[in-house]
């Protein structure tokens, strides 16, 4: 797609277009929609190092305020990703993001080591919205030093791209931004779910909680951001790429759509064509002027 | 799993709303022109959306396939926000249909005499699976019941093709009582049933069906946010102390696997998570 290739570090997507962790399975469930290996790439279901068969029912509901969800991060397991389901994704050219989580840094630590013997993850995403037991449980991502401590730790055990995923909890989220970018974080995807109660509510204002969030910690780092949050459609995409953002994801649109990150793909390829630009000019088009 | 039938593509169209037919205040049968045909098969459903919706309800809702070809359609009972507005539907409407999805119900054995249990709108992957039953050139027995006269919705259809018997608890129509109560009556050890209705309904109708040694699948209800797997927020309980996903491995599945005493749908609070986000 001419135009729409973007560069997140060392990392060259052929556009800014991915999948949010949680909302795009393994990317193994789209066969019959479309050919997953055009997007940007697919950020996977959260992974840990044992399997997790997450929260009883009810897990979803929708109330006025938005999507509830209390999944508990089920998911298969590190081991099960890279033996069954990493193969496919490989043969077919997929982008793969990594998207892990753990309850300690050596966790971390041992995940992204079993990743690191496999070839097709191209990035790694902490997923820093968990508790870490070893210090109280306190989540990583509310705290500039813990966030950091995992965020290097992690560093030095890949040679891979590493993305650091912020809480939007976080008191000071410029701070733990900071922080991570010192500690060797190739990029920041901004945000995660809000969380209330071990609950996480996707409301409809969550894009607007986003988007500030995006604009700021644009301002305060000079590694790319990737944002996320209520991204339904390009022109939504185009909102937060001027503002700052050097790629999108989309998350819970896949839900009701599972074409959505194919529409928000095509509609922003449409757009630059139409006007005679490239997605890497109208990234931070909105702060220069 | 174990009988996951042979997929038909899944597809998202937007069709319009070609008819609504109102059964009570409560139920309407909702017609939908969709030209190129669909492939659903009984126990298969569709994640359904106005397409005018905007952003209230956000989610799609998932409903059975009452028929397919090119006129699909679908029954609903009118129980929440999303139900309403389909309720209030009228022709032209657009709506979205992600289908077909989940697996369709395994066709009874050739010695076994299939026995239809339905509770209500539980008639909807029912009626569609007798009427598949009766072009084959048999006779389903079926067993339809519901609170009310008011509750039995489409009651004529199913009479038409199957053996029916009726049960409302207040009595206004049929046998006084339950399901079940006509159900331990009929049963014989050359059935094979097929239930879908509340889960308190599934679970004693498996029940008896396990008592008795008689093959019993079940249609799985739980909410749904994707329909196609990839949310995780599906999961049944399962007798070997894990979880299936109703949209994966379901919605028709074998009793023997589910684990009803675990699995409560009934609106209560959302479990909280040592585990942190999602
Ligand atoms: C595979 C499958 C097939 C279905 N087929 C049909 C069908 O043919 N006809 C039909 O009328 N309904 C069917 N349902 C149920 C239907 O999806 C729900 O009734 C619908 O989603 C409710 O939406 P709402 O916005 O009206 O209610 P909401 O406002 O979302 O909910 C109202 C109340 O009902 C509860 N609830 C919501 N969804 C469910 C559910 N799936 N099971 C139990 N309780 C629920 C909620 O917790 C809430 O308390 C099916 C469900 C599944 C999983
Ligand atoms: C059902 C569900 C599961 C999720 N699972 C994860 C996960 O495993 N790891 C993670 O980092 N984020 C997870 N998320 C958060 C999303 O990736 C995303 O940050 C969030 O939904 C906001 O984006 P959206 O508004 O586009 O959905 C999940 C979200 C939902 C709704
Ligand atoms: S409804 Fe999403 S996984 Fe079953």
């Amino acid at each position: 797609m001419n135009g729409s290739n973007v560069r997140i570090g060392e990392l060259d997507l052929a556009n800014p277009v991915l999948t949010a962790s949680g909302c795009f399975g393994y990317g193994l469930e789209y066969d019959e929609f479309f050919d997953v290996a055009t997007l940007g790439g697919i950020c996977t279901k959260g992974l840990s190092l044992e399997p997790r068969l997450g929260n009883p029912p009810e897990r979803i509901c929708e109330t006025p305020a938005g999507m509830l969800n209390a999944i508990g991060l089920a998911n298969v397991g590190v081991e099960n990703f890279c033996t069954v389901k990493l193969p496919t994704l490989r043969e077919r050219g997929v982008t793969v993001v990594a998207n892990i989580f753990a309850s300690s840094v050596a966790d971390f630590v041992k995940i992204t080591e079993r990743l690191e013997a496999e070839d097709g993850v191209h990035a790694i995403e902490l997923n820093v919205s968990c508790p870490n037991v070893t210090v109280g449980g306190i989540e990583f991502g509310k705290d500039p030093k813990l966030a950091s401590e995992v965020t290097r730790a992690v560093r030095q055990s890949t040679k891979r791209p590493v993305w650091v995923k912020m809480s939007p909890e976080a008191g000071d989220i410029l701070a733990v931004g900071r922080a991570c970018e010192e500690a060797g974080a190739d990029a920041l995807t901004a945000i995660n779910t809000i969380r209330g109660m071990s609950i996480d509510i996707n409301t409809r204002r969550l894009r607007l909680v986003a988007l500030r969030i995006v604009w700021d910690l644009c301002g305060a780092v000079s590694i790319p951001v990737i944002a996320i949050g209520g991204i339904a459609t390009w022109q939504h995409a185009l909102e937060f790429i001027m503002a700052g953002a050097s790629a999108v994801q989309v998350g819970t649109a896949s839900f009701s759509d599972p074409c959505a990150a194919k529409h928000v793909m095509d509609g922003i390829a449409a757009f630059c064509s139409q006007n005679e630009t490239t997605v890497a000019d109208l990234i931070g088009a909105a702060r220069s002027s | 799993m174990e009988h996951t039938a042979p997929m038909a593509a899944r597809r998202m169209i937007t069709a319009p709303l070609l008819h609504r037919e109102s059964i009570g205040a409560s139920y309407h049968v909702l017609t939908f022109d969709v030209p190129e045909g669909s492939d659903a098969q009984p126990g298969q459903f569709a994640m359904v959306r106005g397409a005018e919706w905007g952003d209230a309800p956000l989610l799609p809702r998932p409903m059975s396939y009452l028929t397919g070809g090119t006129t699909p359609s679908i029954l609903i009972k009118v129980i929440g926000e999303g139900t309403l507005r389909m309720g209030r539907a009228e022709p032209g409407e657009p709506f979205t249909l992600l289908g077909p999805l989940g697996n369709t119900w395994r066709p009874p054995s050739r010695n076994r005499r299939p026995v239809l249990v339905a509770g209500g709108v539980g008639i909807a992957p029912l009626l569609y699976f007798a009427k598949q039953i009766a072009a084959d050139g048999a006779t389903p027995l079926s067993i339809y019941g519901g609170r009310s006269s008011r509750d039995l919705p489409l009651e004529d259809e199913l009479s038409e093709i199957s053996e029916t018997h009726l049960t409302t608890e207040d009595g206004s129509r049929g046998t006084r009582g339950r399901v079940t109560d006509v159900l331990e009556s009929l049963l014989d050890a050359g059935s094979e049933v097929y239930t879908c209705g509340p889960d308190r309904m599934m679970a004693a109708v498996a029940a008896i069906c396990a008592k008795r040694d008689v093959p019993c699948q079940v249609s799985l209800e739980t909410p749904m946010a994707c329909g196609y797997g990839v949310c995780l927020g599906c999961p049944v309980p399962t007798t070997d102390g894990g979880y299936l996903y109703a949209c994966m491995n379901g919605p028709c599945i074998d009793a023997r696997l589910v684990d009803f005493s675990r699995s409560d749908h009934a609106p209560r609070k959302v479990a909280t998570t040592a585990g942190g986000a999602k």
